[in-house]
């Protein structure tokens, strides 16, 4: 059996999940129905999990659990869909079960698919190795590096990992930061546990899981003050980061005075603004270094 | 006797200053940019030129605003420089120690927070333009009004109607239903500006501390009774600088004067550029999927810049002049 990824993000699988997606969804769920339509023409079988939960206790974003209905419910005549049900917040071994349950469907013997199962989690945890030691998805994929610059010179990027790790959504924002002379810090360089201890500080319980990774990654940079600012990159419309994003940004400003820059991305944002944005955000810290 | 040529390259109008080495105003147009920014700034320049004493020399260039590249590719410009750093900049030469600017032009408004002469915080209207120059002008025509008017008309109000300002459109069917019901036009005209205001506070200014002195600058800030709704909506007093039409143009001079006084040669291709003819083609990529539009930029049949694509395949071909 052949196993065939989508490609990059594009003009084409943009306008494609404009088209097809609900107007009221948030852009990367628009992209996500660009890209499987795009999968659909050339595939037999099409896997979209319902993810509900990474991790105990907390929840991933609520468009996740319905996106296998959406698709579903689309109007396109899709090839067959292998939604198997991805829950970790009570079950630990929710996900394994699930998958080796949805390799069996595809008539793959249990062994098999504990097998794959093992080994996906060995690569997943080389691959995890490597961001640590602080290049980004984008680096890994394509051997590029973070330029050499001097050591005060680093942005913390927040975001959820489909937009800031889409350069065709943040309109290559990565590699602006890049040309302007700035090394990129993302959540995914931290150690999950240090991100797990700082976001347990806050004061009710975030069940968010992409929302604990944002606040945990924020506090620990804002406490160490390895950072020279913050940008935040959220989606219009995107309800659980319109209370992480306020949190992160009073911290930020209020309380350590840290430079901090909200990018809001939708479909209709042209990359003028978003250069703008960029710009003026950089001119302020190097301003700051100055005096 | 050297000076430095600002130019703010905008969605509705271009403006150009020249200051000299003391930060005396030489020159300053306001141009409306018609949409035709090459135009524009031939015809900026040109009337630059006849305003300025002959024993001028031009020592540095600095082009901001949404064309800011254009501008800058067509004069030669010593530094590129974004609209939002350029008002900063602006603001603290003019007002040393201001902490607010409010600004609000033709088609976008922002807020910048200052401490100490420096930036610290800023936002940008993001999804609605309504509260924009672009948004008055339309709602004074509409009312039969020359827009220079409209601020003394509402400062004759006692009564200002309330007005939606969550949404230009809306706004608008507001504005419509009001004068039926048979407001008079001062009352409508007031309740705007205080709708816009409203819009601009709850959008844009969302959460900053504004503290005075409080500066009001963009095209915008011509109109008394916009200010007097900031005024009103902020309890403190407002103040509107001389230059404020062309702040950004003024930002971009200041700036070319820090960054050539040490440099001694300028970028700038002189006043003569005014009879170049130059030329704009776009065309699509198809390297990629992407398909990316490029833009070539041509001076007197020479590629002076492109852009508009995404990988750099075409932009990287010519070496790009920014700061």
């Amino acid at each position: 059996m052949e196993v065939v990824v989508s490609p990059p993000t594009d003009k084409d699988i943009l306008d494609l999940g404009v088209m097809a997606a609900e107007q009221e969804t948030c852009l990367p769920v628009k992209v996500c129905y660009g890209h499987i339509l795009t999968l659909a023409k050339n595939v037999d079988c099409l896997f979209v999990p319902r993810l509900i939960s990474c991790q105990k206790d907390t929840y991933i974003c609520p468009k996740f659990m319905g996106l296998p209905d959406m698709i579903k419910h689309s109007g396109y005549n899709l090839p067959q869909l292998i939604t198997p049900t991805l829950n970790a917040r009570e079950r630990r071994n929710s996900w394994p079960h699930s998958l080796v349950r949805a390799a069996r469907e595809l008539g793959f013997s249990r062994r098999m698919a504990e097998a794959a199962w093992y080994q996906a989690r060995q690569e997943l945890s080389l691959y995890r190795k490597k961001l640590q030691q602080g290049h980004t998805p984008l680096d890994i994929l394509f051997s590029r590096c973070q330029p050499d610059v001097a050591s005060d010179h680093n942005l913390l990027l927040l975001g959820h990992p489909y937009n800031i790790f889409d350069e065709f959504v943040n309109m290559n924002l990565i590699n602006q930061l890049y040309r302007r002379g700035y090394r990129v810090i993302t959540p995914e360089m931290l150690p999950p546990r240090l991100i797990e201890q700082k976001a347990a500080k806050l004061p009710k319980h975030l069940f968010w899981s992409l929302g604990r990774l944002l606040v945990g990654t924020a506090s620990h940079y804002l406490e160490e003050g390895s950072v020279s600012g913050i940008i935040h990159v959220v989606s219009f419309g995107c309800g659980p980061d319109s209370l992480v994003g306020e949190l992160l940004e009073r911290r930020a400003k209020k309380v350590s005075q840290m430079p901090f820059l909200l990018l809001t991305l939708d479909e209709h944002t042209g990359e003028g603004g978003l250069i703008t944005r960029v710009e003026a955000f950089l001119d302020m810290i190097e301003w700051r270094h100055v005096s | 006797m050297r000076a430095y040529l600002g130019i703010d390259l905008g969605s509705v109008s271009t403006n150009f200053i020249v200051l000299s080495q003391n930060g005396e105003v030489l020159a300053n147009i306001y141009l409306r940019t018609q949409g035709n920014p090459i135009q524009a700034v031939k015809k900026g320049l040109l009337r630059t030129k006849s305003e300025l004493p002959s024993n001028i020399t031009i020592s540095g260039v600095g082009t901001t605003g949404s064309g800011r590249q254009l501008a800058g590719i067509m004069v030669g410009a010593d530094i590129v420089k974004n609209e939002i750093t350029a008002h900063g900049i602006a603001a603290a030469n003019e007002v040393p120690g201001v902490r607010t600017v409010l600004e609000i032009g033709g088609q976008d408004s922002k807020i910048i927070i200052l401490r100490d002469g420096m930036v610290i915080d800023f936002a940008m209207n993001t999804v609605c333009a309504a509260g924009t120059g672009s948004f008055l002008d339309r709602q004074a025509e509409r009312l039969g009004l020359p827009i220079e008017q409209f601020g003394q008309l509402a400062m004759r109000s006692q009564n200002p109607v309330r007005i939606a300002g969550r949404c230009a459109v809306f706004a608008e069917s507001d504005m419509i239903h009001k004068q039926q019901l048979g407001h008079s036009m001062e009352d409508i005209a007031r309740g705007l500006c205080q709708a816009l205001v409203r819009n601009y506070l709850n959008n844009v200014a969302k959460g900053k501390d504004i503290f005075p002195p409080v500066l009001f600058q963009g095209g915008v800030a011509a109109n008394v009774g916009m200010k007097q709704a900031f005024e009103e909506a902020l309890q403190m007093e407002v103040w509107v600088p001389t230059q404020h039409a062309v702040m950004g143009a003024l930002g971009a001079a200041v700036l070319a004067r820090r960054k050539t006084t040490d440099s001694a040669k300028s970028n700038f291709r002189g006043f003569k550029v005014s009879d170049w003819n130059f030329d704009v083609k776009g065309k699509q990529c198809h390297g990629c999927s992407n398909c990316c539009e490029v833009v070539e930029i041509q001076g007197e049949g020479q590629t002076l810049a492109r852009w508009g694509d995404r990988c750099g395949r075409w932009s990287e071909q010519i070496p790009m002049q920014t700061a």
